[in-house]
């Protein structure tokens, strides 16, 4: 059950937290292109979702079958979008 | 005599049943959010209706829930450290938090509806209602099961352990906000 | 905090139902037993089997003798076929297979097997029950609003779909909709439960290795049904969208994207059929093992041929969409994978014909069916590989060929594996044994009237009779295969009528069948060491602890021809295998 773990900071996950989403809006604000723009404030959330994962979920500490359940749904969901993307984005 | 040998504990059980139910969630909004992003990727101009959306709003709200998840993970703790007051404190604080995005979620809907903006407005906006609403309906189904929790909490903390598992399926909301965010209000 | 106290956890309503404080209603409605959830499915599953055998015979009807009224229905238009048509498959799909293969087998079997008292959630266990019971109350409903039931296929095909004024179906469709809504969630309840229950509660020295084969298939359906089904959670909402506020996501006047529907359905819906595939075929595994009195053969092969599929299964969904127009560069890769999984389906297979191989077979009706399941199957796998290679599909595709190809390998799975599982496990679920006789004639008129019915729908279908229509005699072309459809329709009838014997038998031998003892078969596995029926809590103090696999039948060095999983060796004796 629950023995005293060392838990991750909660608190200096979140200042992590909020840091990276001011700096996602700050980024639409950026000089760049599109697609630059795009990749990283996707990057950013992906970032800020595996500190999420990882830390209030307890990912960290966890055996390999939640790693499973957590990655396996995701990459499925990519390769589904990915497979349907010739279809539905080149062929509208 | 019952046998006794080694048994799983309801918080390992519930723990497990609980990522299932996320990796099936992740399916449901995998494909929502994948045919949003083949969607906008066919068709021009979305970026045009998009920007009538809030960022502003939308900022505050991540930074809500965001909040809200620390809030958990901090309730979860201090049943951990069995502080029945610290867990009520955080459960009611996670509550508010979940209460006030719906809230800011439902001064959004009620602006655009305003302008016009309905679900049948145009492609774009179908994909914002049909993802921010089924976000929303998770974040209120959410916060009904804290509510319980937080009631639970007050007669002592023999059932606790189920505060790790609300707290899995709290953080995961809170991802799919993290994702909704850039998808819908920032990006090209 | 303190630690869990380590003793076996008794449900407070375990012990309450010990002393029969639960009164009728606790017992038999809201119960929390897995027992008796599993019959509630069974229940379901079988009355719900009458209505979708009933369509099937208004709609044989129909094409046999278009434009007449039909005995017990009345005249059949287009638009009622479609209802008809719809419904048949929706019904036998979701609310017989399922609740039948999953719903029953797996409430029943996943706590007995695994040597625990009940599943990790019973409660939820009850509550999934309770939504499928009322999703099928809204199905039925939906037959009897205004414009009738749901008329756009089971595959609900958009934008047919996606506006009410294009079928003329309204509240038939919504509520289609919402009953699938409700099927879905009690699915998942009920898979996450079998996981959990299955990774955290089984007994002692139970390892995964030494789960029975029908365990495995379970679980391996119930991850399928978990990461398949949530697209289409997704696809159902935006279809409802499109319906109910007019959205456009599947509606290409507003911009939507017909084929996206098509996508999001047949990603779940090509899985879903491994999901019923896998229970039925674990059923014909016990019971080969068993009346073989031999191990099953390749029981590690088996698990890597199972996991196999169920990966694979994701990967060929776009095989019912080689004409739809979608992107033809997608046709090949899909074509492939559709005939490789063809190879570990024939692995498991292979692996049932050499399990019977120089066995000592005992013919008794469970082991009929498994069998028959082994012919019928190999025939719908055979034109499953027709169907998968996409040059053949074109001339096929949306015609009866395709009909009698899903029949044979649906029916095989539901009929025949599901007979199979139910004759073998009555005596287990109810305490009584099933007459021998009437079984067996059961089984002969069924293998009879079902290749009667579905072996001319090949020819039919390669005539190019198309699906869906409500009259094959509007086309010149199908004229000469009208005999055949007359023959099948008659077959189809008798087929119906075959399930008469089982009928009898079934009610006759719970009220009044031979008293059954805990083991009548002589098999190997958990469940046969709790008695006939179980009680509340399976077993009595003790649940079982498990020594080896469960299939050592005819070992070498012991008197009886096998020796049970639960079975403690004096120190020394025969060597175990596992």
């Amino acid at each position: 059950m629950t023995a005293e773990r060392v838990h991750p900071n909660y608190v200096a996950i979140w200042v992590w937290l909020v840091v990276l989403m001011v700096a996602g809006v700050l980024a639409t604000r950026l000089p760049l292109g599109k697609s630059a723009v795009n990749s990283l404030i996707f990057a950013i959330a992906a970032v800020k979702a595996a500190l999420v994962a990882l830390n209030y979920m307890h990912l960290r500490s966890e055996n390999w079958l939640i790693y499973a359940l957590a990655i396996v749904p995701v990459l499925l969901v990519v390769a589904m979008t990915l497979v349907l993307f010739p279809d539905i984005v080149f062929h509208h | 005599m019952t046998v006794v040998f080694e048994q799983s504990t309801p918080a390992l059980r519930g723990k497990i049943a609980i990522w299932w139910v996320i990796a099936s969630e992740v399916m449901i909004f995998g494909g929502a959010v994948g045919s949003y992003i083949m969607a906008r990727a066919a068709s021009p101009g979305w970026s045009a209706e998009a920007a009538h959306l809030s960022t502003f709003m939308a900022a505050i709200n991540t930074f809500v829930l965001l909040t809200s998840s620390m809030t958990m993970a901090m309730a979860f703790a201090s049943y951990q450290k069995g502080d029945q007051r610290g867990v009520r404190r955080f459960l009611l604080l996670t509550i508010l938090l979940g209460l006030a995005f719906l809230g800011i979620k439902a001064y959004e809907y009620t602006s655009h509806i305003m302008e016009g903006a309905v679900p049948w407005s145009g492609s774009f906006w179908s994909f914002y209602y049909m993802l921010t609403g089924l976000h929303a309906l998770h974040v209120l189904a959410g916060a009904i099961v804290n509510f319980i929790l937080f009631l639970a909490a007050g007669r002592g903390l023999s059932t606790g352990y189920r505060i790790e598992i609300a707290g899995l399926y709290w953080h995961f909301v809170d991802i799919v906000w993290i994702f909704l965010f850039p998808l819908l209000y920032l990006s090209y | 905090m303190s630690n869990p106290p380590r003793v076996a956890p008794s449900p407070s309503s375990v012990a309450q139902a010990a002393h029969g404080e639960l009164g009728f209603w606790r017992t038999y409605v809201f119960t929390t037993d897995h027992k008796t959830i599993a019959k509630q499915y069974l229940s379901l599953g079988l009355f719900m089997a009458f209505v979708g055998g009933y369509l099937a015979y208004v709609m044989r009807w129909q094409l046999a003798f278009p434009d007449t009224s039909i005995p017990g229905f009345g005249f059949v238009g287009p638009e009622t076929y479609n209802a008809l048509v719809t419904n048949h498959g929706t019904i036998m799909v979701f609310f017989v297979a399922m609740p039948i293969l999953l719903g029953a087998f797996g409430n029943f079997l996943i706590p007995l097997m695994i040597g625990a008292r009940d599943m990790a959630f019973p409660r939820l266990n009850m509550l999934s029950f309770w939504i499928l019971a009322v999703s099928a109350l809204l199905i039925l409903i939906s037959f009897f609003v205004p414009a009738g039931g749901a008329s756009a296929g089971w595959t609900g095909y958009a934008p047919l779909s996606a506006r009410a004024e294009y079928t003329g179906v309204n509240w038939g469709i919504n509520l289609w909709l919402f009953a699938h809504a409700l099927e879905f969630s009690s699915f998942l309840i009920g898979g996450v439960n079998f996981l959990t229950t299955a990774i955290t509660m089984r007994a002692p020295g139970m390892t995964f290795s030494r789960l029975p084969l029908v365990i495995w298939q379970l679980l391996t359906a119930s991850v399928i049904f978990l990461l398949s089904v949530g697209p289409l959670i997704a696809a159902a909402v935006m279809l409802l969208m499109d319906r109910l506020l007019g959205t456009s996501f599947f509606v290409p006047e507003g911009g939507g994207d017909p084929l996206l529907w098509e996508h999001l359905f047949w990603f779940f819906g090509h899985p879903e059929v491994y999901v019923i595939l896998l229970p039925g075929l674990g059923a014909v595994l016990e019971v080969l093992a068993v009346f073989s009195r031999k191990p099953i053969f390749g029981y590690r092969w088996i698990i890597y041929s199972t996991l196999a599929t169920g990966v694979l299964s994701f990967l060929v969904w776009a095989h019912h969409m080689f004409i739809s127009g979608m992107d033809p560069r997608l046709v090949m890769p899909f074509s492939i994978a559709t005939i490789l999984i063809s190879v570990p389906l024939s692995l498991i297979i292979f692996s049932m014909i050499l399990t019977l191989w120089k066995g000592s077979i005992r013919l008794a009706t469970p082991m009929l069916w498994a069998l028959g399941f082994i012919a019928m199957f190999i025939l719908g796998g055979l034109t499953g590989i027709v169907n998968g290679s996409a040059a053949l599909d074109i001339q096929i595709h949306g015609t009866h060929f395709v009909v009698a190809h899903f029949h044979y390998t649906l029916l095989s799975v539901v009929i025949f594996g599901g007979f199979t599982g139910l004759y073998f496990w009555f005596p287990k679920m109810f305490g009584r044994m099933m007459n021998e006789p009437l079984g067996k004639l059961h089984f002969l008129l069924t293998l009879l009237f079902f290749n009667l019915t579905f072996f001319p729908m090949h020819a039919v279908g390669l005539a190019g009779m198309p699906r869906r229509i409500a009259n094959p005699l509007q086309y010149e072309f199908l004229k000469a295969v009208q005999p055949l459809n007359v023959q099948i329709t008659i077959s189809a009838i008798g087929l119906i009528i075959a399930q008469l014997p089982f009928l009898i038998n079934f009610a006759w031998s719970i009220m009044a069948g031979r008293k059954a003892e805990s083991n009548p078969w002589e098999a190997a596995t958990l469940e046969w060491t709790a008695p006939s029926p179980p009680p509340h809590g399976n077993w009595g103090e003790a649940i079982p602890t498990v020594y080896r696999g469960p299939y050592e039948y005819s070992p070498p060095g012991v008197r009886e021809d096998y020796l049970p999983q639960d079975r403690a060796l004096a120190a020394g004796s025969a060597k175990e295998r596992r």
